[in-house]
């Protein structure tokens, strides 16, 4: 219950930051301390549920552990259309 | 398909804490302590609150905010020892309360007209403890029924905690729990704890916490 109110929370940055690129979404990392209170798997199911649905387009969620009590919304991947292929 | 990555870097408390700073600011303006009650469920939060509020309640004006996972059980106990709000809070499923409930709640209470506001979260020893709710306080209640070793198992909760308070004490005879052994577990994640004995059963039992609540509220109104 807990980790879905974060990972809430982690979907409504994300959407926050990128706006209408949100369906770009291809992967988010989050940062997630040992003394942070968060079961990272947990926090990993409910984002893979919760970004499976729109406005994203099933990113994938990536848990970064670290010590401490962090807990960071810490990266976006997004498949950015105006470059072309590296 | 080029792929790019944007560095983020942004709390994901950040919204939640700007308004428990915002609760915070409200409360610290009106003059109004407030303390965040966490704990396990069972371990006696709402008989400690219905107890104050019996023998205390006509000298302070306790306002009371609840919390519950279902059903407004807790709220309305209360609301039979006191002529103050008791606001309910169903989370309907989450495990604590947060920041945004809290300000709701704030807006049906006369601020004024309050002496020192308790907040019952949702009886958990994990989740109440990462989200601020802009209180000046966490006050864990450890209930002698459960294990010593409770702050070993939840440091988090005892880490956010200022005091904690013993609950339950008269069964201490019946009970295998040493005071001691807990205290000294709870100090070794958090060494600024303070510590108060309660029975709500036993009379007298409530003493030191009425205290403890008078001494809030006093010093409250003179700073």
């Amino acid at each position: 219950m807990h980790e879905m109110s974060v990972a809430l929370e982690v979907c409504r940055l994300a959407e926050a930051r990128l706006g209408t690129d949100a369906e770009s979404l291809v992967a988010l990392g989050v940062t997630v301390g040992d003394d942070a209170g968060v079961e990272p798997e947990n926090l990993a199911f409910c984002l893979e549920a919760l970004l499976a649905e729109p406005p994203f387009r099933g990113a994938a969620p990536r848990i970064l552990r670290t010590p401490g009590d962090a807990l960071h919304l810490t990266y976006l991947e997004v498949v950015d259309h105006d470059r072309p292929d590296d | 398909m080029t792929v790019r990555t944007i560095e983020v870097r942004e709390r994901v408390m950040a919204r939640n804490d700007e308004i428990a700073a915002r609760v915070r600011a409200r409360l610290a303006a009106a003059g109004v302590p407030t303390f965040n009650l966490v704990s396990s469920p069972g371990s006696g939060k709402t008989l400690l609150l219905e107890r104050t509020l019996a023998e205390i309640g006509d000298g302070l004006r306790i306002a009371i905010v609840t919390g519950d996972v279902q059903t407004q059980n807790d709220a309305d106990r209360l609301a039979r020892h006191t002529d103050q709000l008791v606001q309910a809070v169903v989370t309907n499923g989450a495990c604590h309360l947060d920041a945004r409930q809290i300000e709701t709640a704030l807006e049906a209470i006369d601020l004024a007209a309050t002496d020192l506001l308790f907040i019952e979260n949702v009886g958990n020893l994990v989740c109440p403890a990462a989200w601020d709710l802009g209180e000046n306080a966490k006050i864990a209640l450890f209930s002698v029924t459960e294990g010593e070793d409770k702050p070993s198992k939840y440091p988090a909760m005892f880490r956010a905690a200022r005091w904690v308070v013993f609950t339950k004490t008269d069964l201490l005879p019946h009970v295998p729990f040493s005071i001691e052994r807990a205290m000294k577990l709870a100090r070794a994640v958090n060494p600024m704890l303070g510590f108060l004995m309660t029975s709500s059963v036993a009379p007298h039992g409530l003493s030191e916490w009425f205290s403890f609540c008078r001494a809030q509220a006093r010093r409250r109104r003179f700073e």
